[in-house]
């Protein structure tokens, strides 16, 4: 609970280390949220594909964001786990568009939602992120 | 049925608009998997089954999209949009929705 916070630390690296690897190998992005392609090539086929991953805030972030919510201001611990949480999301759907042959992928859009959240009356408590990354996978001749 | 997020087909003329189609789904999962989900949550981290549920409902949702402008003698689906709202602990809604065209 306490060393949550570290490890967290360490798997962002280790995903920001992913996505930069995956950009070196692949030479470029493949992922862009543009209406169409920027390059003029025939497009052969195209189809809708998604990724997802939810995060959950541990409780040692919450006590400590309502900490930081007492006096305003950035709180950080919600911060790591929304930026983890994203980057992850946009990481999947790279992986996966390049696992089914996809050459790129356009207009990606991303969904944040509150799942799991318990309320009790006018208070609403605890809960998890779910982030949904979507767009359409096109493939040239 | 041919479903895409952008608001033209690469390669396909849009005939005609049939309006838009809608599909959406509740789920929960089951209790036993909500309980370990939460106290996943907290040390925090990925939950694996929310994860997994929510994409099997987004699927489900998508599917009764596809049935809806199936009805209607579509066979695309252009400019699809998804949403989440949150109904009670531990369930969610997902909704899909689009313009259901006809291709030549």
């Amino acid at each position: 609970m306490l060393f949550s916070g570290m490890h967290q630390k360490s798997w962002f690296n280790k995903l920001k280390e992913r996505e930069a690897t995956f950009i070196a190998v692949n030479g470029k992005d493949n992922i862009n949220n543009l209406k169409n392609p920027i390059s003029s090539r025939e497009i052969v086929c195209s189809e809708l594909i998604m990724a997802n991953v939810s995060m959950g805030v541990s409780w040692w972030q919450i006590f400590i964001g309502s900490i930081h919510q007492l006096f305003g201001g950035n709180i950080t611990t919600y911060d790591r786990v929304l930026a983890y949480g994203r980057t992850e999301a946009f990481q999947r759907l790279r992986e996966k568009a390049l696992a089914k042959g996809w050459d790129a992928v356009v207009n990606v859009r991303l969904e944040t939602a509150t799942v799991m959240q318990k309320q009790r009356g006018d208070k609403k408590k605890g809960g998890a992120f779910e982030f949904l990354v979507y767009g359409t996978g096109i493939k040239y001749r | 049925m041919f479903v895409s997020n952008t608001e033209t087909i690469h390669g396909k003329t849009i005939i005609q608009s049939l309006g838009v189609v809608t599909g959406s789904t509740v789920r929960a999962k089951h209790i036993g998997k909500d309980i370990l989900a939460g106290l996943k949550n907290i040390v925090g981290g990925e939950l694996k089954a929310y994860t997994e549920l929510l994409q099997e409902a987004r699927a489900e949702a998508l599917n009764r999209m596809m049935m809806d402008a199936m009805q209607r003698g579509a066979n695309a689906i252009v400019n699809v949009r998804f949403a989440t709202s949150s109904v009670a602990g531990g369930a969610a809604e997902l909704f899909a929705y689009g313009t259901a065209v006809q291709t030549d």
